[in-house]
């Protein structure tokens, strides 16, 4: 499967490439442009996955294409679709976008449709490589949001105060689909989904932070036939507890820097579920950069602290074998959800290449607790020390 | 040295509205940035000076700002003189020249670069 992606991949590339510089020179109503990475990447451990990569070089766990249409009705009104291919069997490929923009002057603007959801600062802009330094986006931050499109409506205004920018943006909508957790798809609704951020800058300066929940709901039939299961007994704190759904909420808060010479970026997240089976995470990553153009170095220190609300078993031992197959069950439940951190520190260089094509190699330290979930970046296949190097290589190209 | 076609000649910009201008912010005047291509000497004194970024962060801020569907970098021309035609057609239309070059009394100088 690799290889036919990768020549379909290669085969659009060419064409949206020459296609693109014979439309260069007038400015049309319709607008064809594109964004592509072909990631290499290989773990220096066989008893370890991170980020999909294994102790095999690879190349079909980041790399994609993504092509955008914009078509400009009026000054107004305009529409943008954006399809997406993954090479990552983990992701669905197809339709990320499809929404009508509204522009009634230069400071307001609201999107109408299906669009990628601004949790953080790089939510809605994951896929696109060429926008941030890193080759892969600090993990322990980014791979805790589980969903990245919704349905729904977002507003962006903005103005200046004195020489402030000041940005806000609001939305509001729903998600209904599959979410890939580990070797599982869980079909997700959430609904009431909204947010608000908030940004600033000024000069070189840039601080956002942002807000969003939820109210999610898992079909998660085993853990709800068990939790019945238990309410019968009367057992209802355990019951409760084996429960996904409920008020899902993030927060974030980041602080940027960059000038002609340097950068520092960073970002401060939590997210808090309801449920028992929705553990609260709190991540963040610290980075620095040095440009010397058209190099760019950087190093990156991320970290994540996931921890679950576990709730001590209520089932009496000892009484009679039922009671004791149901505690011993609910035991085993509990240790399929540990409390989970890791740590990802990276060294990179970036190089623009071209004005639109830019290669970039990356190294991350990876270390793990002990406790590994499984249903993030890093997996342990059996027998992980908890420590992994990632090398990786990737070529990033906007048209 | 940043020209505009306004009718307004009393019209000034600090160095932090055209930095907002040519970055897609609002500023509270109604001007249009134009630009010249990448390679172009005026644009990368331009980018020293007034945005503080180089040319690849500039041009991975627009990708991150059109695959965002937030803001679209402003249009480029190939060279000075087909802007200055551009700027003469458009009212409200805003460029960088560079500071030797002949500006026409139909455009107003609304910042100079120290």
């Amino acid at each position: 499967m690799d290889l036919v992606v990768l020549r379909a991949l290669v085969v659009c590339l060419s064409f949206t490439l020459s296609t693109s510089l014979a439309n260069a020179a007038t400015p049309n109503p319709l607008e064809f442009s594109g964004f592509a990475r072909v990631i290499m990447g290989y773990l220096d451990d066989e008893n370890a996955e991170y980020v999909g990569y294994d102790n095999s070089l690879s190349i079909d766990q980041q790399s994609l294409l993504g092509l955008q249409a914009d078509y400009r009705l009026s000054e107004e009104i305009a529409f943008t679709g954006q399809v997406v291919g993954y090479t990552d069997d983990q992701r669905s490929s197809g339709l990320e976008w499809l929404y009508l923009t509204y522009t009634p002057n230069s400071a307001l603007q609201v999107k109408l449709g299906r669009q990628r959801i601004p949790f953080f600062n790089h939510s809605d802009s994951l896929d696109v490589g060429f926008a941030y330094p890193w080759l892969t986006l600090p993990q322990q931050v980014y791979d805790t949001a589980f969903f990245s499109t919704f349905d729904g409506v977002l507003a962006n205004y903005q103005f200046t105060l004195n020489d402030w920018q000041i940005n806000y943006e609001g939305y509001w909508g729903r998600f209904d689909d599959e979410i890939h957790l580990d070797s599982q798809d869980l079909d997700t609704q959430v609904i009431g989904l909204f947010g608000v951020n908030a940004s600033v800058s000024y000069r070189n300066f840039n601080l956002r932070a942002s807000y969003g929940q939820g109210d999610i709901d898992i079909e998660q039939d085993e853990a709800t036939q068990f939790a019945q299961l238990l309410r019968q007994f009367g057992f209802t704190n355990n019951a409760d507890w084996l429960n996904a759904n409920g008020l899902l909420q993030f927060y974030q808060l980041s602080a940027n820097y960059e000038d002609l010479d340097y950068f520092l970026r960073s970002e401060v997240t939590k997210m808090t579920g309801a449920g028992g089976l929705f553990a609260d995470i709190d991540s963040f990553y610290i980075s620095a950069g040095y440009n010397f153009y058209p190099y760019t170095v950087y190093i990156s220190y991320g970290r994540k602290d996931l921890h679950f609300e576990h709730l001590a078993n209520e089932i009496p031992f000892g009484v009679s074998p039922e009671l004791d197959l149901l505690a011993a069950t609910y035991l085993g439940i509990l240790d399929l959800f540990p409390d989970d951190e890791s740590k990802g520190t990276k060294i990179g260089i970036r190089w623009d290449w071209q004005y639109n094509v830019a290669l970039k190699a990356e190294m991350t330290f990876v270390e793990a607790n002990d406790a590994i979930s499984n249903d993030y970046a890093v997996r342990d296949l059996g027998g992980f020390d908890g420590h992994a190097v990632l090398y990786q290589f990737g070529l990033e190209w906007v048209f | 040295m940043v020209v505009a076609n306004t009718g307004d000649q009393s019209i000034q910009l600090n160095r932090q509205q055209v930095r907002s201008l040519f970055m897609g912010g609002v500023i509270p005047y109604q001007l249009k940035a134009v630009a010249l291509p990448p390679e172009n000497h005026t644009r990368v004194l331009f980018n020293t000076k007034i945005i503080g970024l180089t040319e690849s962060r500039i041009q991975s801020y627009w990708a991150q700002m059109r695959f965002t569907g937030r803001k679209r970098a402003p249009r480029e021309f190939d060279n000075e003189t087909s802007m200055l035609q551009f700027l003469l057609r458009n009212v409200g239309a805003t460029g960088y020249l560079p500071a030797g070059m002949d500006v026409p009394e139909q455009l107003t100088v609304i910042y100079t670069i120290p």
